[in-house]
Parts: structure tokens; sequence; C-alpha cells
């Protein structure tokens, strides 16, 4: 039975994309408009470019800069922000400035990293982790300032360390509230990946797609975006995987309550 | 292990927007060890304040909390607490054997002996079986049990609880009642409770503290000499247990026993 719904959630859900595609499909069928090739032809210039090494050549560098950029956001903004939010004096002297910098389009700080890393990897990392940083940074010092007085009361009685309090209680305590800027952050990640590749890159998704379509290979242009449409659906569905694990107290909670 | 633990000359104000409001006012009151205490007043007396500077929550204005002769400055080693809102009170990313094991992280226990705690503490407040359970798949009453087993997992020499049972229905109210004297004569931890429930008070205590007044002073110290062991019952009918509670509840009403 719960399966059975599983499946009917899942089809509900999906059938307006399929919709979507099989009209795209239709529409475009007769197209000679250069700029709007039909669906089918997009189809098959995807499968020869991306079914092949250039997969390796373009996407693979993509992800692995949002990995590791976004892997750095992670780890520094869980653990500055559980120091900020649990120390009072720190987070006033931190949050105004924090809200100021999140305030900047995250894509428009990759000049700056370009100034300073040059052209290369670690711009492009950089770029990616300090945009990404901010919405972690502050979500975490949002949750951990936010943990319940009777929570708190509760631990101190315990004698738990000020560490125990912070890492074993206020964090997962938390926890939801961490998951919507590690949300936030993944997108925004994600954005910048592309976003600096369109400025000196050789290879990359992005660059590869901006190169296309500034030589008018329209055509593979169209593959690199449906390309990094796909990818960001997937990363967004792990996304959505890890955090029904690591949330799945809350939800459970509160489907009861 | 009981402790001993006394308050001595509380006083505690706190802030207001019309100026410093007394609450507390030169408290005086020793417990004796291994007694259950009940604390009672009229509501907003500053029961709960009394409670928090027991636990060394709150630091009174003037005054001390000693416990076996050494004042306090922070919560005590030793000190268990159960509070009304277990919802708030338990972790609801952690199973029921996880929130017991909880304070037990202070202590030098092993694992092995960390987990037979949990199972003792779990089969005291017949929840045994719970272990894997998070606390919101569990009743109110359950949950309260677990805050409980969680109380005695760390051996505690003194249990302090804050209107405990005032969150669940009345049928669970007895039969948690009655757990609280189980654990009572199984390991006569000194217990101090607050609650505004005068027949509670009455069924469970050793001693009544009644407090009155703005600011709040000890009115009376009230002997509960009904012997134990007690039954929801026959000690309800008990004709002391009847004189008890309507001298307890004149003196919470501060009102003249004759005029009730």
């Amino acid at each position: 039975m719960k399966a059975y719904s599983k499946v009917l959630l899942i089809l509900t859900g999906a059938w307006l994309p399929v919709a979507l595609i099989i009209l795209w499909w239709n529409v475009s069928a007769d197209s000679s408009n250069p700029f709007f090739p039909p669906l089918s032809v997009i189809w098959q210039q995807f499968t020869t470019i991306w079914f092949s090494d250039q997969f390796v050549i373009n996407a693979v560098p993509s992800l692995r800069n949002l990995l590791i950029g976004y892997a750095i956001a992670v780890v520094v903004g869980l653990v500055l922000g559980a120091y900020i939010g649990a120390s009072r004096t720190l987070g006033s002297y931190v949050e105004p400035v924090a809200d100021f910098i999140r305030s900047i389009p995250p894509v428009a700080t990759v000049p700056i990293f370009i100034v300073i890393f040059g052209l290369g990897m670690q711009m492009r990392i950089a770029a990616i982790s300090v945009s990404a940083l901010f919405p972690i940074l502050l979500a975490t010092i949002q949750a951990v300032r936010s943990t319940d007085r009777v929570l708190l009361d509760t631990t101190k009685t315990m004698r738990l360390t000020p560490s125990q309090v912070l890492w074993r209680v206020r964090m997962p305590a938390g926890l939801p509230m961490i998951f919507s800027g590690l949300q936030l952050g993944l997108q925004v990640a994600f954005i910048v990946t592309i976003a600096s590749e369109y400025l000196g890159a050789g290879f990359g998704m992005g660059a590869f797609t901006l190169i296309a379509a500034d030589s008018f290979m329209i055509l593979d242009a169209w593959t690199g975006v449906i390309l990094m449409g796909l990818l960001g659906y997937g990363i967004n569905l792990i996304f959505d995987v890890v955090q029904r694990i690591m949330l799945s107290w809350y939800v459970g909670q509160k489907k009861l309550a | 292990m009981s402790t001993e633990i006394s308050i001595e000359n509380v006083s505690m104000s706190f802030a207001t927007p019309e100026g410093l409001k007394d609450v507390l006012d030169g408290v005086n009151y020793k417990v004796t060890p291994g007694h259950f205490v009940a604390i009672v007043g009229p509501s907003g007396v500053g029961k709960t304040t009394l409670l928090r500077i027991l636990t060394g929550l709150t630091k009174p204005v003037s005054g001390t909390i000693k416990i076996q002769d050494q004042e306090i400055s922070g919560p005590p080693e030793g000190l268990a607490v159960v509070l009304q809102d277990y919802t708030r009170s338990l972790m609801p990313w952690l199973t029921v054997e996880k929130n017991i094991a909880l304070p037990l992280r202070r202590s030098k226990l092993t694992k092995d002996e960390q987990r037979r705690r949990i199972s003792e503490s779990l089969l005291e407040v017949g929840l045994e079986g719970t272990e894997k359970s998070y606390p919101w798949q569990l009743s109110g009453g359950m949950q309260q049990r677990v805050a409980i087993a969680r109380a005695l997992a760390v051996r505690p020499g003194l249990l302090i609880m804050d209107e405990p049972f005032a969150s669940v229905d009345a049928q669970t109210r007895f039969d948690l009642e009655d757990l609280v004297l189980k654990v009572r004569s199984d390991f006569g931890i000194t217990t101090l409770m607050v609650t505004h429930d005068i027949d509670e008070a009455v069924y469970l205590s050793d001693e009544i503290v009644v407090l009155y007044g703005k600011p709040a002073r000890v009115r009376e110290v009230v002997t509960v000499d009904i012997p134990f062991p007690r039954s929801q019952i026959e000690t309800r009918n008990d004709h002391r247990f009847a004189e008890l509670r309507t001298h307890v509840y004149a003196l919470v009403r501060g009102v003249d026993e004759s005029s009730l």
C-alpha cells in the first residue's frame, strides 16, 4: 500500500515534465529555425557528445569544482556558524558583516577572485565556496542561537561540557534550519560553478556551452544546457535523499503532531 | 544515595518595567536526606523560581543553596531534573536509549555499564523494549517515563521535578504518581517537586513546603504523617489525607481553615 502510494506520488510529479518534453519534441519536430533545432536532433547530438570522453573533459571538472567548493563551504560554514551562534559577542560582531556580504550577488564576486587567484581552478573553487558559505553560515548561526530554552536548561542540569552542548544538542536541534541554508548554498554553488566558467575557462560545462553558442554551434550549446539541467536535478535529488535521512526524526515528529 | 540539601535565607527579585519586583524573601528550609518534599503555593508565588535556584540554573539575589554543606554555584553533581514539558526536554533526534545515555557522557562508565544502566532504568519505569523508539513515537505518559528513566540512569542523590505530571491525562497521572512512589522506595533519592496539585502533594510527600505572600516566604512546613506504602484508593480515602489536604488548601488559599 505504501509502495503503491509512493509510485502514485512519483507519477503525479512526473506527468507534467513528461508532457512538456513530448510537447517540445512534437512542436519542434519540423523546426528549421537554426536557434531552435528539433528536440530529436538535440537529443541525438547530446548522446554523441556527452556519452563520450567529452563528459570527462567538460562535465567532470565542473562537478569536481562544485564538490570541492561546496564541501569547503559546508565544513567552514557549520564549524564557524556553530561557534559564532553559541557566542553572543562573536555573533554581534560577525553577523552584520556576514549579512552585508550575503547581499552581494554571488556571481558578481567572480572578478574579484580572478584578480586574487587568476583564471585557474583555485579561482573557481574559491568563488564557489565563498558564495555557498554565507547562506550556510547564517543559517547555522540562527539555528544555534534559537535552541529551545527548556532544552538548554535540561542540558545544563546534566552538566554537559559546552562543546557537548554545542555539538550534541544545539547543532542537531537546529538541523532543520541548517538544512535550508545547506540547500540554498548548494543552489548558489551550482550557479557559481557554471558562471565561473564563463570567464577564461577552456573546459567545463559552462565554458563548453558558452564557446559553442559564441561559435554558432547552437546544437552543441543546447546539449550543454540540457546536461546542466539534468546534472543540477540529479544533485538536488541526492541532496533531498541525504536531507530525508538526516531529518527523518523531524519529519516523523511533524507527521505525528 | 540520598543527598542533604538546604535552602538558606534565599531571596530573589526580578527587574520588571515597573521596577524591581521581589519574588522570594528569605526562604529557609532544610530537606531531610531521602525525603520526598512537595513545594506548593498559589500560582505565580515563585515556586518555579525557587526550583530553578535549587537546580543551580538561577542565582539568587541573596542567600545560598547548600548540598551536603557545600554551597552550589551551578547545577550540582548528582542532580537529576524532570520538567513538565517532556516534548521540550527530550531530544527528538535521539532514540530513547540515546536520550538516556546523554547525561551518562559525563560519567566514567564503560559502554557496557551504560547499556546496563539504560535497561535497568527502562525496567524501573516499565518501558523495557522501547530502546530503539524515538520519544515522539510514544504517548505523553511514556515520554515522561523516559524523562524519569533518564533521571534515574545517572543514579542521582537529588531529584528535582517541576510539575512533572501536569501535561498528562488523569489516569496516566495516577500511574506516574505510583511510579514515583516506587522509585522512592527502590532508591530513596531525596526528591523535591513543585506542584499545584494539593492532592498529589499530600499523596506523595513526607513534607509539604507551603510558599505564600508577595514576596513569598515559607508559610508552613506540613508533615505528612501517612505511612508508606500508599495507594491511590486507600490513601486518598484516609481521613488523615482529607485533613491534610484541607489544611494545605487553606494555607495555599490564605484563608482560615474553619471558614472552608
